[in-house]
């Protein structure tokens, strides 16, 4: 591959990828209704050391994309398809018991809401040796200094104090640390962040980002980055995909594609979010309509009816991908062009 | 409506008109424990000790993090939080000292627009009853065309169909939900609206389109808002004036633009810091401060600057004994309307005094959750 020379591509793009999906397909079926297609045809790879950022709005299948690869869908009502090739297996076709080997050791998440995803009754300290001691089969004498190390690794003050304490004793901040601390104990290879930061303040969420920026320097784990928010992907990810109706709508490095945004629907993003270091006064200019307006893909562009850029071929085709797995948009009127 | 304009027109622009002011402003909630008598062991001093002046017409944006009270001083002003000390006029009339059915007759005068949608409006009234509900309740329900026509007029001008007035609140996304939020308010025609974290709970593309709609009825209603939220960036956008409070008192006020071109408490700094820029230049270029550890209780505050557990500019004398009041600083750049609770904010902006490290300090256990739920970030984005 030689995406290194384009400056709009992202660093870290010549080892072979760690995780490499293809073609995801979610597919949601409730009885008497249609099929609701969550996640539409996603392909995107991550490398060691490398941070890819999934954005968009509610519904656009970021968080879905994220349970299919870990295999944490409810077993019934949904169908997965396309494959998830993680170190040469597909993680799509293991068996459950092979997964719970993997999970929270090779690969491990953290979710946005930490009071919900910790169990409210056992000790913090219990909850970060568990995964130890299920993994590499420590016993709770020895892998509670690890969990002290750990939890001092991640920023708690007084480690070995709160290892006695339970979820509602922290605050939000020390839980989402607590989290961190959990899915780094067994030194996994990938990590997924599904908006990690969203329940937090921002001074709360400058101290996460920073942890997990480090993270990812240090170890070398390969961060997949999953949020609504584009000023936490502008600081933290090395390629940025942008979701829009279960699909990948662009994709590129971070500065290429803050710079030059091609798809209609990234350059809306960006003018919906007021700056801080913009001058005042000047107006918003939202995305019109919601994303209950959507097109289905099979026949049309999704964002079509919402789009400032439509032209015929919008409602009557659908849109392919032009580009590669590094750099590109799917989009008949791309906006732009520079690159 | 017709009152609006009415008060809007001797309202000068550059906001010499004084609407609210509140002065010493304190709200306490007892901490209470026992089990056969209610003994109050102590205070969470939510809001404690704040002046505050809105001018007509202009918009005020109060801003902090979850915890430092300004739901709960938006509530206070609007005396939907009986305050426990000090004073709120409202246009000559003391709101704080109001009872009964004077209280309740001046409320049409400021309304509030709540954060999440779904759970401020009732899930079993049409749109057309969650509106009329509050003009009966101030007799503004006497001619049933008049009632038709002024619904209709209501309707518009939050951009949402007249057909969607037969409908209910679940029919709706959360955009077009908070769209009823903000037609409810107006309907009782209200000089003041307080906006408790009016955007948070929603998707960006969405959030922009709210922003811009309050924005135009500003322009159309000459309203003045007092908007409460944690999103710096939001609030710059649209506050005329921005209060920054960190554990329930104001560390620095200021306009809008000149906040972020000159802050001058440590706290802003760090807050400004921490808002994520979109654009990677930016973010890879700029300083960072980071603070360490978590928001003291507010239930038992540090002495002194509530900042200085946090603070990296802390200096040995005054900061822990003597809680520094808002005062105008003669700096660069700073106006006189740049008011800053901060012992040594000549030094800091100067560069006299460096920040330095500060080790994180493990906050009391117990009480870490905010004063109270809405100004708490939204757990779950609302879809639309």
């Amino acid at each position: 591959m030689t995406q290194t020379q384009h400056t709009n591509r992202p660093r870290g793009g010549s080892s072979e990828p760690l995780l490499s999906v293809r073609d995801l397909r979610v597919t949601f079926q409730r009885q008497g209704e249609e099929e609701f297609h969550a996640v539409d045809g996603v392909s995107f790879d991550v490398r060691p050391g490398q941070t890819v950022g999934l954005v968009g709005e509610s519904g656009c299948g970021k968080s879905v994309t994220s349970l299919a690869i870990m295999g944490l869908l409810p077993g019934r009502g949904n169908r997965v398809s396309g494959s998830a090739i993680f170190d040469g297996e597909d993680l799509l076709t293991l068996s459950p018991a092979a997964m719970r080997d993997r999970r929270g050791s090779e690969i491990a998440m953290i979710f946005q809401d930490p009071l919900s995803s910790l169990n409210p009754v056992i000790s913090i300290g219990r909850q970060v040796t568990e995964v130890m001691e299920r993994h590499q089969g420590l016993s709770r004498k020895q892998a509670t200094p690890k969990a002290v190390e750990l939890l001092e690794r991640v920023g708690i003050p007084d480690p070995k104090a709160r290892l006695l304490n339970y979820p509602h004793q922290l605050s939000g901040g020390m839980r989402q640390r607590a989290l961190i601390a959990m899915a780094l104990a067994c030194n996994p290879r990938l990590l997924i962040a599904d908006e990690p930061t969203t329940a937090l303040d921002v001074t709360i969420q400058a101290q996460i980002l920073a942890l997990l920026k480090e993270l990812v320097v240090d170890t070398g784990t390969a961060l997949v980055m999953i949020t609504h928010d584009l000023g936490v992907v502008a600081g933290l990810c090395d390629e940025v995909n942008v979701l829009y109706g279960g699909k990948v709508v662009e994709r590129g490095g971070r500065h290429g594609l803050f710079r030059d945004p091609r798809h209609p629907y990234t350059v809306g993003l960006l003018n919906s979010i007021p700056r801080l270091d913009a001058a005042r006064g000047e107006k918003l200019s939202p995305v019109p309509g919601s994303v209950a307006d959507n097109l289905p893909w099979t026949s049309a562009c999704a964002f079509a009816p919402r789009c400032s850029q439509v032209v015929d071929a919008c409602t009557r085709e659908t849109p392919q991908w032009e580009g590669d797995q590094v750099v590109g948009h799917r989009c008949f009127n791309p906006m732009g062009g520079t690159r | 409506m017709t009152q609006t304009s009415e008060s809007s027109s001797d309202a000068t622009s550059d906001g010499t008109d004084v609407l609210v002011e509140a002065s010493d402003l304190e709200v306490y909630f007892p901490i209470k424990s026992g089990i056969i008598f209610d003994r109050t062991v102590g205070h969470v001093r939510a809001v404690d000790g704040v002046d505050l002046t809105i001018h007509r017409g202009e918009t005020y944006g109060l801003v902090g993090e979850s915890g430092c009270g300004k739901s709960t001083l938006g509530k206070a002003i609007l005396n939907l939080e009986p305050p426990t000390a000090g004073s709120v006029v409202f246009d000559g009339t003391d709101i704080a000292s109001l009872k009964g059915e004077d209280l309740r007759r001046e409320r049409k005068r400021f309304q509030m627009v709540f954060q999440d949608p779904m759970s401020s409006l009732d899930p079993r009234q049409t749109v057309e009853n969650l509106l009329l509900e509050g003009m009966r309740a101030h007799g503004l329900d006497t001619d049933k065309d008049a009632t038709r026509a002024r619904l209709r007029e209501l309707m518009s001008s939050v951009g949402l169909p007249v057909a969607a007035l037969s409908k209910y609140p679940h029919e709706f996304s959360g955009g077009q939900r908070q769209r009823i939020g903000i037609a409810r308010a107006l309907s009782v025609g209200p000089d003041l609206i307080v906006a408790d974290e009016p955007v948070s709970a929603l998707d960006v593309s969405i959030q922009a389109q709210v922003i811009n709609l309050l924005q135009d009825l500003q322009d159309e209603l000459g309203l003045t808002y007092l908007v409460v939220a944690h999103d710096l960036a939001v609030v710059r956008h649209i506050s005329d004036r921005i209060g920054v409070m960190y554990l329930g008192g104001l560390v620095e006020e200021s306009d809008g633009a000149e906040l972020y071109d000159v802050p001058l408490h440590p706290y802003t700094r760090a807050l400004m810091s921490a808002v994520p820029v979109p654009d990677p230049q930016v973010e890879d270029s700029r300083e960072q401060i980071l603070l360490t550890g978590d928001l003291p209780s507010p239930a038992n505050p540090p002495s002194g600057c509530r900042f200085h557990t946090r603070c990296p500019w802390k200096q040995e004398t005054l900061c822990d004994t003597e809680r520094p009041q808002l005062r105008v600083v003669e700096v660069d750049g700073a106006s006189a309307s740049h008011r800053v609770a901060c012992h040594y904010a000549e030094q800091v902006a100067s560069g006299e005094i460096q920040p330095h490290q500060v080790e994180a300090v493990s906050v009391e256990s117990g009480f870490t959750g905010p004063v109270d739920g809405p100004d708490a970030p939204p757990e779950a984005y609302v879809g639309v």
